[in-house]
Parts: C-alpha cells; sequence; structure tokens
C-alpha cells in the first residue's frame, strides 16, 4: 500500500492521450500556423480549459464544442481536458478553433482516426453539430498551399473559397456528425474539385447597379470622363452645383467596370474572405468592388486598423472603385491619410501586434459642390457665399490631395427643358456599349503590363512609363508647353502621360497623339478657377 | 425538497465517503469540522499528508455532474477553512509537514463514487 502504489498512481496521473490538430489563423492578409493540442486526461479533476492567450470568443467555443458533442450523440467526457493553441504567445481570436477542438478531443477519446495526411480543421460549430459559414477560408487555402498541407476540412457554405486554389483538396463538411463518418470510413465526403471559375451568385458576374448611363440626360462630357476613368483606373473628381447629377455619374460608373481578371480576383477575394464579406457559398469573387463610405467614416473605417488589423474601405474597394461623396465634409485627418495609399496603392498598418499591409490599389471618384451654397459659377443661380466661406471651403481640400487626382471634372446643371423632351437622340450610349469599350482597353492594358501586377495605366511607375509608353513628338512638344505654361508639378505631368495613355488606348492607336494630350489637359487640376 | 432535506442528504454522502475511504486506507480525523468561513466535510490522512476532503452528493446527474459543482470559490473556501483548522488545531497540524485537498464525487442513483485527488486551481 505505501510506494509501489504511489509510484503507479504517479504515472495514471501523467498518463496523457494528446492529439494535434493543425489549423491556421492569419495576422492581416498573412496566415498563421496554429496547432491545436489537446489532451484528455485519464486521471485529474474533471474540467475544460483552454490556453495559449485565447480571446473571449475561443473561450465560449468550450460550451460550442460541448453542445455540439453532445448533440452528435456523443457523451461528452467527464474527464479533465485541456486545449493548447500553439504558438502561446499569440493572441488568437475568432470562432475557427471550434473544429480542431472537437476533432482533437474526439481522437483523443479514440472515437476517430485522423487522416494519415497531414489535414486542416478550421470552422465554427453550431449548437446542433453542423458547421457554420466562417471567414477567412480563402486565406487558409492559401495558407495549405504555402507549406504544402493537401487536405482541409472547411464549413460546407465556405469550401467553395477555398476551392478556387489548385493543387489542395478541399473537404466541405456539412455537420460534425458526416465527418465523423468520414474519418472512420463509414461515408466518405466528396471532396470539391478546384474550380477556377468559382461559383456563379450576386458577386460573380452580375451587375446589380442603380443606374444606367442612358438614364442621365446631357454631360456628355462628364460620361466621356468617367469612361477614361473607368479604363485606366484614374482617380476623378467631380464637381458641380446640387442635383447637377454628380452622384448619379458616380453610381452608374459601377456598371461600366470592366470584370476583373484571374490575378486582380484571387486579390479582392482574399481580402473580403478576411473581412467575412463573401456570402456562404460563394467562391471567388468577380465583379470588381464599388464601394461608398459616408463622410462621418471614422479614419480606422477608412483606411483600416485595429489590435489586429483589419482592412478599411481603400482595401474592400482594391483593383474597384471607392466613391466618396460630399468630399470637403470629411474630417482633415481622414482625407490626408488617403494620400499615402493613393500614391503606393498599398497601406501598411503597425500595432503592438505587429505590422499588416493590405492592398490599396482603388479608383477614387470623389464629389463635391464647389462651395457652402453649392451654386458658385452656376450661370442662373446666385452663389450666397463671402469669398472667405468658399476659401475655407475650397482649402479643405489640400494641394497634395488634389494633385493625385487625375481628373478634374465640372458637372454643369442640365437644362430644365433638356430633361422633359423625350428626345432620342439625347439618349446616346447605354452603359453596356460603354462597358464594353472600358474592357477593350482594359484588354490592351492587361497584354502591355502581363507578370508585372500592374493592371492599369493609372498604376503605371515611372520606368512602366519609360518602357510601354509611346509618345509621337508633337505630343510631347505639347505637352512641355502646357508644363511650362499652367507651371505643372512632375507628378502631374507624368499623370497626363498616364491618361494620355488611357485615351489612346480608348481610341485603340498605339502612340499618344496630339488631341489625346489635349483631351487630357482638360481634365488637369484647376486651381484658379 | 429543502434545505433540510438536502443537509441530511449531503450528512449520508459524508458518511458514504468517509467509509469509502476507510476502506482504502485513509485514517479518519475529524468530520463536519465547521468554523465561520465553511465547513471542512472530512479530513484524513495517508502516508503522512493531512488531506482535507470536500464531499459532493448528488442523487442524480440530470442536473449536472456533482463535478461541475466544486469551482474555484469553492476550493478556495476550503482552503481558507483548511488554513484556519491548522492554526487553530496546533496538535494535529504539527505531525504533518504537507497537505492536499481531495474531492469525493458521489452519484447516488448510478452508485459511482469518484475520489479526484490534490486539487488545485
Amino acid at each position: 500500500m505505501s510506494r509501489p502504489c504511489n509510484q503507479k498512481l504517479f504515472v495514471a496521473y501523467f498518463c496523457l492521450v494528446l492529439t494535434k490538430i493543425l489549423s491556421a489563423s492569419h495576422f492581416g492578409l498573412e496566415p498563421n500556423l496554429i496547432e491545436v493540442e489537446v489532451n484528455v486526461f485519464k486521471k485529474g479533476f474533471p474540467g475544460f480549459s483552454i490556453i495559449g492567450l485565447p480571446n473571449k470568443s475561443i473561450e465560449e467555443a468550450k460550451e460550442r464544442v460541448k453542445t455540439a458533442l453532445l448533440n452528435s450523440n456523443i457523451n461528452f467526457p467527464n474527464q479533465k481536458i485541456v486545449v493548447n493553441l500553439a504558438p502561446a504567445d499569440i493572441p488568437k481570436e475568432g470562432s475557427l478553433y471550434d473544429l480542431p477542438i472537437a476533432i482533437g478531443i474526439l481522437a483523443s477519446m479514440e472515437l476517430i482516426k485522423l487522416p494519415t495526411e497531414k489535414s486542416f480543421f478550421y470552422g465554427e460549430l453550431s449548437l446542433d453539430g453542423g458547421l457554420r459559414h466562417t471567414k477567412g477560408v480563402f486565406l487558409l487555402g492559401l495558407a495549405a498551399k504555402q507549406k504544402g498541407i493537401k487536405n482541409i476540412f472547411v464549413p460546407s457554405d465556405s469550401a467553395n473559397e477555398a476551392a478556387v486554389l489548385s493543387s489542395i483538396d478541399v473537404y466541405p463538411v456539412f455537420s460534425l456528425k458526416e465527418l465523423i463518418a468520414h474519418l472512420n470510413g463509414v461515408k466518405k465526403i466528396e471532396k470539391l474539385s478546384y474550380s477556377a471559375k468559382g461559383f456563379a451568385g450576386p458577386h460573380s458576374e452580375d451587375l446589380n447597379v442603380e443606374f444606367d448611363f442612358s438614364e442621365i440626360i446631357g454631360q456628355e462630357s462628364a460620361k466621356r470622363a468617367m469612361t477614361i476613368a473607368a479604363a485606366g483606373g484614374h482617380n476623378i473628381f467631380l464637381i458641380g452645383t446640387p442635383g447637377a447629377g454628380k452622384t448619379m455619374l458616380a453610381r452608374a460608373t459601377a456598371g461600366i467596370l470592366p470584370p476583373l481578371n484571374e490575378e486582380e480576383a484571387l486579390e479582392v477575394t482574399k481580402i473580403y474572405s478576411v473581412s467575412g464579406l463573401i456570402p456562404a457559398g460563394e467562391g471567388l469573387i468577380r465583379s470588381r468592388p464599388f464601394r461608398t463610405a459616408h463622410h462621418t467614416t471614422s479614419l480606422i473605417g477608412l483606411i483600416g486598423g485595429g489590435t489586429n488589423p483589419h482592412p478599411g474601405e481603400i482595401s474592400l474597394a482594391h483593383n474597384g472603385v471607392l466613391f466618396l461623396d460630399e468630399f470637403p465634409e470629411f474630417s482633415r485627418g481622414t482625407l490626408e491619410a488617403l494620400r499615402q495609399p493613393l500614391e503606393d496603392r498599398k497601406v501598411s498598418i503597425t500595432r503592438i501586434a505587429g505590422s499588416a499591409e493590405f492592398p490599396a490599389s482603388f479608383m477614387l471618384i470623389a464629389a463635391a459642390n464647389p462651395c457652402p451654397c453649392g451654386y458658385l459659377g452656376d450661370p442662373k443661380r446666385e452663389c450666397k457665399c463671402t469669398p472667405r466661406m468658399v476659401m475655407n471651403y475650397q482649402s479643405r481640400l489640400s494641394g497634395p490631395l488634389m494633385d493625385r487626382i487625375d481628373l478634374h471634372l465640372n458637372v454643369p446643371a442640365v437644362d430644365v427643358n433638356k430633361l422633359m423632351t423625350n428626345n432620342s437622340s439625347l439618349v446616346t450610349r447605354n452603359s453596356k456599349t460603354i462597358r464594353e469599350q472600358v474592357i477593350k482597353a482594359r484588354n490592351i492594358q492587361n497584354k502591355r503590363f502581363k507578370g508585372l501586377s500592374v493592371f492599369v495605366n493609372a498604376n503605371m511607375k515611372n520606368k512602366h512609363i519609360k518602357e510601354f509608353v509611346e509618345i509621337t513628338p508633337e505630343s510631347l512638344l505639347l505637352l512641355k508647353q502646357a508644363v511650362n505654361t499652367y507651371n505643372l508639378s512632375a507628378r502631374t505631368y507624368f499623370r497626363l502621360i498616364k491618361v494620355g495613355q488611357t485615351i489612346a488606348d480608348l481610341a485603340d492607336s498605339t502612340s499618344i497623339l496630339p488631341n489625346h494630350v489635349a483631351e487630357a489637359l482638360q481634365y488637369r487640376v484647376r486651381t484658379n478657377d | 425538497m429543502t434545505k433540510q432535506f438536502n443537509r441530511i442528504k449531503g450528512k449520508d454522502g459524508e458518511e458514504m465517503a468517509a467509509k469509502w475511504l476507510k476502506d482504502r486506507g485513509y485514517k479518519i480525523i475529524d468530520k463536519n469540522n465547521s468554523t465561520k468561513f465553511g465547513e471542512l466535510d472530512i479530513i484524513a490522512s495517508k502516508n503522512d499528508i493531512l488531506i482535507f476532503v470536500e464531499v459532493k452528493f448528488k442523487q442524480t446527474e440530470n442536473f449536472g455532474t456533482p463535478e461541475e459543482m466544486i469551482g474555484k470559490n469553492k476550493l478556495m473556501q476550503v482552503r481558507r477553512t483548511a488554513e484556519l483548522y491548522l492554526l487553530n488545531n496546533p496538535d494535529i497540524a504539527k505531525f504533518y509537514d504537507r497537505y492536499q485537498i481531495d474531492a469525493v464525487c458521489i452519484v447516488e442513483d448510478t452508485g459511482r463514487i469518484s475520489h479526484y485527488e490534490n486539487l488545485t486551481f
């Protein structure tokens, strides 16, 4: 009764049933490999503890896992269970650890056989034992691809996100019961085959647009400018009286954006997957994002941030359009924060936890009134603002910010008589024909920048301009004259060339002709209007 | 089903636990030693260790396991009470260098008796 018994007790106490399950989390857009270690003790006071810096949502996983197992007709063991999320020094968040914890417990209880190949388990459990749509599955797929892990087990609602990646096997799991049957070889889960096209749905091709360009009466020059902007991904600034149609023009632009190419679509899907903005069942995002932000949007909401950095609106508009209506109403800090991402096409956010980089290559559409009352420069109505008020209003938009916008456009009020006439000659082109034009110009650009991860003229670096842009001597002369007469900055000079290139692409011309430069010059910054 | 009834049932449980421990070579030193901080269900000893045993008795597991009723706070209470006991009974305390807290969980309808040694929190 003395020594031997004690020793036996000692051994029995530490007799472990340890299981390690692989999963992945992410920091910014970088995946992190997480090992979920589950130990069900043979002896010890019953309890369930999760360690490895879990946050509240993971603490609550205890109750989800417990109930999900019970509802899958498995008796939750009345034993001591310790779950460790390794590496232990990285704070963990999210509901994605539910499935690995549940699988770990089942494996420790020897109720399932783990697959011999390395596999990822990922997903949130529902109390009924089903799996819920979980954000970030696309990133998990990328992590699997990077680390050479073949199998990933993910919720069936989210599986399409990962299915757009080649060389991994995606198992869509509907419920815990189904997964247990699969792992025990009772009934196999059909794996999803690689589908580059993704899945059809509202995010794939169907354009859901409020306005068609044919609905906008007049404003032909504005429509032309929007076409150029959409074709070359140029930032555009619309200025005009209230009710002139600025907002309508901007919203109609969503309908003339070309579809995303393969590379762009993957970038956008990555950001949307991390933000949890991909609806259940959807895969690759095919249509270009069109994001709008109200002027009360916070700096963090627009640029991105947080303790564990999340992408902001500028990143959600990556490869698409960010529409900021009532541009001068945004707070000064918010507007100036746009300067660096507008130039670098990415934003890097540094917090204590580390630094995350989000792509932010967006086309900015900004709309504003010329003065507080809105009627400055209107031919019919008198502006009631004092010069000081006008100056105050316009000085909210700093020079450096304006300098980063390629196209500046006045949107004059439309004659009311024109609105009522049902003259068919006014309805020139609808969004569909304009979109075809834009797609044609984008195809030229895609061919030009193949393999450079530059997709549009607006994103050309100066070295690309030297390499690709062909400009006739006459055009160059005209451009130089303009620079000297108007004292244009070096950046404006290069931007004029980029806009000229887009106009040339739209005209299907191999080099920039003088009339292209002349048109580009129309849209430059007007400081002293 | 009153507090009184629970108390009687609890006493039954303590009797069962004491018998169970005795059968396994534990020496029972004291039972139901109560102070103003709380009660020590059983004080036992084995292998020169003084053991404070918390007994949890449940008629059925329909409303949760007895183990669930022992949490961090309960253990803290037992520990404080035990410390007070050691102060009040120096003639017992002087024989022991090591102390530990155990729990005995009893479920009446299934007849399950589980003994957990050296609980920490």
